[in-house]
């Protein structure tokens, strides 16, 4: 958790789990802010090829802790921003 | 994808050094007690967390590692979490079923106080991975808040289930375990093992 790039100032932390986490092979990394909510897939889908047939499709995603809707357009991931990608539960 | 790790661990938990756990969460705000550890999860502590004089019933509810699934060997289950969040769900949970009294449960509340605790990292075979334990009044509101709770946990908590499963003809090392998908395999996409992908 304590990992820091140089690029911080200018980015947004992103978190992975599970089966999305995987896919990555990270759990955590900087991607540069801002960036609209409904950027988010399709930058991580260019970066991870497949990534969102494969595991966001049943994700949900938290911007600081809150549970945001991915079409909202109002919405952009600021620097400093902690985003998380919780794909579905133990059920 | 020249990225992508082959090595077949990368989708698992990063699995704590027992030597040095990350510490646990846990809040108590009488009366609810919610937490998450990497230590085996202490019963009659939790158990002691709910007492009450106004209740006549605890109602525990204990999830352990069984060592099978699908008819594989299970070694152990790990569990991950996004901790800061899945602290905060516990305590919306445990809070929400928090009533004020009512005419319908004499004039008291339904359930008196409620704990719910997750363990993380690696839990071996026969141990405890999540304890919801209810005081009531009354035995039938327990275990009625009981199952509810549990059903919202396994629904709504961020928090991952790993599945280690013995080694048989080579590949199935293990995989992540979601109510949507069955297991998904360490190598993700290629690597189908365990069907129950897609749809």
């Amino acid at each position: 958790m304590a990992d820091t790039t140089s690029a911080e100032s200018e980015s947004f932390k992103i978190l992975y789990f599970a089966g999305v986490a995987s896919f990555t092979g990270t759990n955590e990394e900087s991607l540069p802010a801002p960036l609209p909510i409904t950027e988010l897939f399709a930058t991580l889908e260019k970066k991870y090829a497949g990534i969102r047939e494969k595991a966001l499709n049943t994700a949900m995603v938290t911007v600081n802790l809150d549970y945001v809707d991915i079409e909202d357009k109002t919405l952009v991931i600021q620097k400093g921003d902690e985003v998380a990608i919780i794909p579905p539960g133990m059920g | 994808m020249s990225g992508r790790t082959a090595n077949p661990q990368s989708g698992a938990p990063p699995l704590s050094d027992p030597a040095n756990p990350p510490p646990p969460q846990f809040i108590h705000e009488d009366p609810i007690y919610v937490g998450l550890t990497h230590a085996p999860l202490d019963i009659p502590g939790t158990i002691d967390k709910v007492r009450t004089p106004k209740a006549g019933a605890i109602v525990m509810f204990a999830g352990t590692t069984r060592d099978n699934f699908n008819s594989k060997t299970v070694k152990f289950l790990a569990y991950s979490s996004y901790t800061p969040l899945a602290l905060r769900t516990l305590q919306r949970i445990a809070k929400s079923h928090i009533t004020p009294p009512s005419e319908e449960h004499g004039g008291y509340s339904k359930i008196q106080k409620i704990a719910i605790l997750h363990r993380l990292g690696e839990v071996p075979v026969g141990e405890e991975s999540i304890l919801v334990v209810v005081s009531a009044g009354h035995r039938k509101e327990g275990w009625e808040v009981a199952e509810e709770v549990l059903e919202e946990c396994k629904r709504k908590l961020e928090v991952w289930k790993w599945e280690e499963l013995e080694e048989g003809d080579g590949k199935e090392e293990g995989g992540w375990r979601s109510n949507r998908e069955g297991v998904q395999p360490v190598g993700g996409p290629g690597l189908g093992c365990c069907g129950g992908r897609g749809h």
